[in-house]
């Protein structure tokens, strides 16, 4: 007994000597023991620190594959390039390379699986309403560096999927009218992809972005715990305290939440386990079958798409031909149409006259006005000017434009509510329905130009209708979700 | 939790999962034979041995190791005998005899390294295996090439039949059919063997079976007890997601 | 404000630019500070261009085309793009014309190609098309399809020509887009010069040194 008291006792001093020196008492009590959380979360909320436990077997996988790897695009004595082979190398003659390189393939898809539920928990609570914009915010620069990190990750085991899909890719910089040619040679350092691209892109992957990464994680935790977590029913726990100032349907994160997390965390890693020892290729979804290929900077592979977490934005992409531009327009002007009307603002309806008319100009150009294009040079400006941008441009305008709409969600939904459980029918059907063209347009995106369901309905128009309608969700939202029909919110949190 | 929410719950996990048994429609491309894998020490060795006889004279398995092959019931002394004509140690790799610019020069291109091809060559329409398999089965006499051979599911290709001492030669007869919308279709009537090889139809096959079982194996060596490993990952972590589950009911108890 | 109090201690509030004023050698610190910033920066961003051995990689590559046989088309490799040489057969040169109403830029107004590749074969020796093997629209590399009519798979109208595996831009047997394909020019033809009947430079305008 005396000898527990004296082990405690030094314990106590120990600390006390930390925290005169370090915070570290405090911040165990702000952020664990007494961050207070609301007591109705579900199983929606497993996805925040499922995401941080991937996060960390990246980093520690990742650690553990730089120690073998070698990004070097030079062909070995076999004829096999280095970098290829040494991936085989870490998969066969590195002791237990084999789980560490699964683990870290497997985590790649994983991520963004974890990223995409927590997201979407986002959307059906309404989590980056007032006051929660920057940590919607900063959760969008971390999905932002997540596809970064997954594109430059994937060029790395140089296999004809990681060749062709980082040359896509960079091409698309050279759609940007007058410097994009130039943009896309400074990206690779070459003329092709080759291997100065595979060394920086390694860098970019091994240091550049988890760095970001990790310090935007830091910030996306920082805004949470200073405005508190919402919860399911959209309503804030911090109205109704006790008189000790602690919000009455609060419970402490330590060790309410944590032991819950360490439930959910045990779940995952069923799945994970099941993927990594009986699926480790995903079924061609996660390791692709051609990037067993070396890299063959001569012949494409008959097939090529990305990786399964891009596709729903690479489809929009190939949506957008020349044929979709007028629909597109006639969509993007009925939006200013009813943000013209709707606003009271005179800016806003000079900004949206112009933004018809700039678009106008972008689509169609000056032909359409019965102007004739000035004598045709395709690298100066004048073609632009007198054609208007291609539809190769608008692609990837649209590419990068869809992932960015998410960003603009705290200030494009104007419920009264934010929760899914008091909106209207409106609200529920148009969310279905964006989550249905989400999820075929992902589909659409794995499978080849041509592709149509069973044979019969062709694959094009129906990634044309899902991307109008994954824009319609975005763009009509300030008009659907204020005539939606809604319920009244509770004052307190309901239990299930 | 509300109707709503249990169906978008359970729509969310079905897009999840959707990636491991999303079985692929046959869309376009011709069709494979399955192949019958076999995993057991007999036939990967029977495999090996053709692997070395026929392929590696011309084709490298640099990520492979000879002594790997002590995963398949071999001793190092027997691989030794049996198996080693390119290399004097077990651990080497499976290095090619042929220079790469002769090959070029001999067959348009270098032969590519087998390590993982039975993993390089699967699709929608079947596991590596199954191509592998059918290509082997599939070449004919074609005295329009360079070789004197072309092969059905790989028109064109550059590698002679390298195993026609076993199968023989063979002839295809192909048909060009209007497909009914008005286009003209190619497609192959029948393979038929003009001259005999040492073996007969279904011994060709069971090797060709084995030799495609042994490059399976050799894409990823080990993959069984990958699998076997799973069963006990799982069984300790379903153990952990109990205990944690009643951990976390410990604590919740109170939680009104 | 606090500058405003420094200035009238100081005594010299008529000059804007004193050397004591706060804000003035705020600005200019800070003026200072990124030329030292653009300074820094300069070899960083430089490093990302090309390398000296990347530049360099680009020697132009003679090539032998007696071994092509009519109707047949080899790849060589030059700056590590594929290089295209098909030697066309009369009635593949002859197919060429009847595709011009079809495609997006017949006369090759917006093509990039020296001025030597005139007219609709796009090529000094009507025979021997030389062209880079490289989508003008995202980079893949085209396959043939030379069949024609349909046994190419490609419609009854095809003459013969290239296909783009990754978004489908068709072309035809001289590298011209067809209209409404993703791509949105002709197939690029890079300078290349006949050293004799039968040997071709890839990668220069003329034979000399």
């Amino acid at each position: 007994m005396t000898c527990c008291k004296i082990v405690t006792d030094k314990a106590q001093q120990l600390l006390g000597w930390v925290d005169e020196r370090f915070p570290l008492t405090t911040l165990y009590r702000e952020h664990l023991a007494e961050y207070y959380a609301p007591k109705n979360f579900n199983f929606w909320y497993f996805f925040g620190s499922l995401a941080l436990l991937v996060l960390v077997i990246q980093i520690v996988t990742g650690i553990f594959l730089v120690m073998h790897y070698k990004p070097d695009a030079s062909l070995n004595a076999a004829g096999v390039p280095v970098a290829f082979a040494s991936v085989e190398y870490i998969m066969r003659d590195v002791a237990g390379g084999k789980f560490i390189r699964y683990m870290h393939s497997t985590g790649a898809s994983m991520f963004f699986i974890v990223v995409y539920l927590h997201m979407f928990r986002g959307l059906l609570y309404g989590s980056y309403r007032k006051p929660r914009e920057l940590i919607w915010l900063f959760g969008m620069a971390i999905f932002l560096c997540l596809m970064a990190e997954a594109f430059f990750g994937y060029l790395l085991p140089w296999g004809q999927m990681s060749f062709w899909g980082a040359q896509v890719i960079v091409n698309l910089f050279e759609a940007i009218p007058v410097i994009g040619p130039d943009l896309s040679i400074f990206i690779r350092g070459d003329f092709v992809v080759s291997d100065a691209t595979l060394n920086r892109f390694f860098a970019f992957h091994v240091i550049a972005i988890p760095l970001v990464l990790l310090g935007l994680v830091a910030a996306h935790l920082i805004a949470l715990h200073e405005v508190g977590s919402n919860n399911p029913d959209g309503v804030e726990i911090k109205k109704y305290k006790d008189a000790n100032g602690i919000p009455l349907d609060g419970i402490p994160f330590h060790p309410y939440y944590t032991v819950k997390d360490i439930f959910g965390v045990s779940i995952f890693l069923i799945v994970f386990a099941i993927i990594v020892f009986f699926a480790p290729e995903g079924g061609g979804y996660f390791l692709e079958f051609n990037n067993f290929f070396p890299a063959d900077s001569l012949k494409t592979p008959a097939h090529i798409a990305p990786v399964w977490y891009f596709t729903p934005f690479y489809s929009m992409l190939r949506a957008t031909t020349s044929d979709f531009l007028p629909v597109l327009w006639a969509f993007v002007a009925l939006i200013a149409g009813l943000t013209f009307r709707g606003t009271g603002c005179v800016w806003i309806k000079r900004a949206c006259l112009l933004l018809v008319a700039g678009l106008y100009w972008g689509f169609f150009g000056l032909t359409v006005f019965g102007f004739t294009p000035p004598p045709i040079d395709p690298v100066v400006l004048g073609v632009h000017l007198g054609r208007g941008l291609d539809a190769k441009f608008w692609g990837v305008a649209m590419m990068g434009g869809s992932v960015m709409l998410f960003g603009l969600l705290p200030w494009l939904d104007q419920s009264p509510v934010k929760s899914i459980r008091y909106k209207g029918p409106l609200f529920k059907t148009i969310l279905t329905l964006f989550v249905i063209s989400f999820v075929l347009l992902g589909f659409l995106g794995t499978k080849a130009p041509g592709y149509a369901f069973f044979g019969l309905i062709p694959g094009g128009p129906v990634a044309a209708i899902c991307t109008i309608l994954y824009l319609a969700f975005f763009g009509l939202m300030p008009w659907y979700s204020r005539i939606d029909k809604t319920k009244p919110e509770p004052e307190r949190v309901t239990s299930k | 939790m509300s109707l709503l929410n249990k169906l978008l719950a359970a729509a969310a996990l079905a897009v999840t999962m959707a990636g491991v048994p999303m079985v692929a429609q046959a869309a376009g491309g011709p069709a494979l034979d399955k192949a019958p894998v076999r995993f057991d020490d007999a036939s990967l060795q029977q495999g090996a041995k053709l692997f070395v006889n026929y392929c590696l004279s011309c084709h490298g398995a640099s990520s492979v190791r000879y002594n790997t092959l002590t995963q398949i019931g071999l001793s190092e002394q027997q691989i030794k005998d049996n198996l080693m004509f390119a290399a004097d140690k077990p651990g080497e790799q499976m290095m090619v005899a042929l220079r790469r610019d002769d090959a070029r020069k001999w067959f348009g291109v270098a032969p590519p390294d087998l390590s993982v091809i039975a993993r390089a060559r699967a699709s929608e329409q079947g596991s590596g295996a199954d191509w592998l398999y059918t290509y082997l089965r599939q070449f004919y006499r074609d005295d329009s090439r360079p070789t004197g051979w072309n092969n059905v599911l790989f028109p064109g290709v550059g590698m002679p039949h390298a195993l026609w001492g076993l199968q023989g030669e063979q002839e295809a007869h192909f048909v060009t059919k209007d497909d009914g919308h008005g286009n003209k279709v190619t497609h192959l009537e029948s393979l038929e063997i003009v001259k005999p090889g040492t073996l007969t139809k279904e011994e060709y096959d069971e090797q060709v079976a084995n030799l495609v079982s042994f490059i399976t194996w050799m894409g990823e060596p080990g993959q069984e007890t990958r699998r076997s490993m799973g069963w006990l990952v799982l069984a300790v972590l379903s153990v952990f997601a109990v205990v944690s589950w009643l951990l976390k009911r410990a604590y919740w108890k109170d939680v009104h | 404000m606090s500058d405003n109090k420094q200035d009238a201690s100081g005594g010299e509030s008529c000059c804007a630019c004193s050397l004591d004023s706060r804000r003035t050698m705020l600005a200019a610190t800070v003026g200072a500070g990124a030329v030292v910033g653009l300074g820094v920066a300069t070899p960083f961003v430089a490093s990302f261009m090309p390398s000296e051995r990347a530049k360099a990689a680009g020697a132009p590559v003679e090539v032998d085309l007696s071994k092509i046989k009519a109707g047949e088309m080899i790849t060589v490799e030059w700056q590590g793009k594929p290089v295209w040489i098909l030697r066309r057969t009369p009635e593949m040169i002859a197919a060429l014309s009847k595709n011009d109403a079809a495609l997006a830029d017949p006369a090759s107004e917006r093509a990039v190609q020296p001025e030597y590749v005139k007219g609709v074969a796009r090529a000094i020796k009507d025979e021997f098309f030389v062209c880079l093997g490289v989508c003008t629209h995202l980079g893949c590399s085209p396959n043939p399809k030379f069949a024609v009519g349909s046994e190419s798979g490609m419609g009854d109208a095809w003459n013969g020509g290239f296909l783009c595996p990754c978004h489908g831009s068709q072309f035809d047997l001289a590298g011209r887009v067809f209209k409404s394909m993703p791509a949105p020019t002709n197939l690029v033809i890079p300078p290349h010069a006949y050293l004799s009947d039968t040997r071709l430079l890839i990668g220069k305008d003329s034979a000399e040194a």
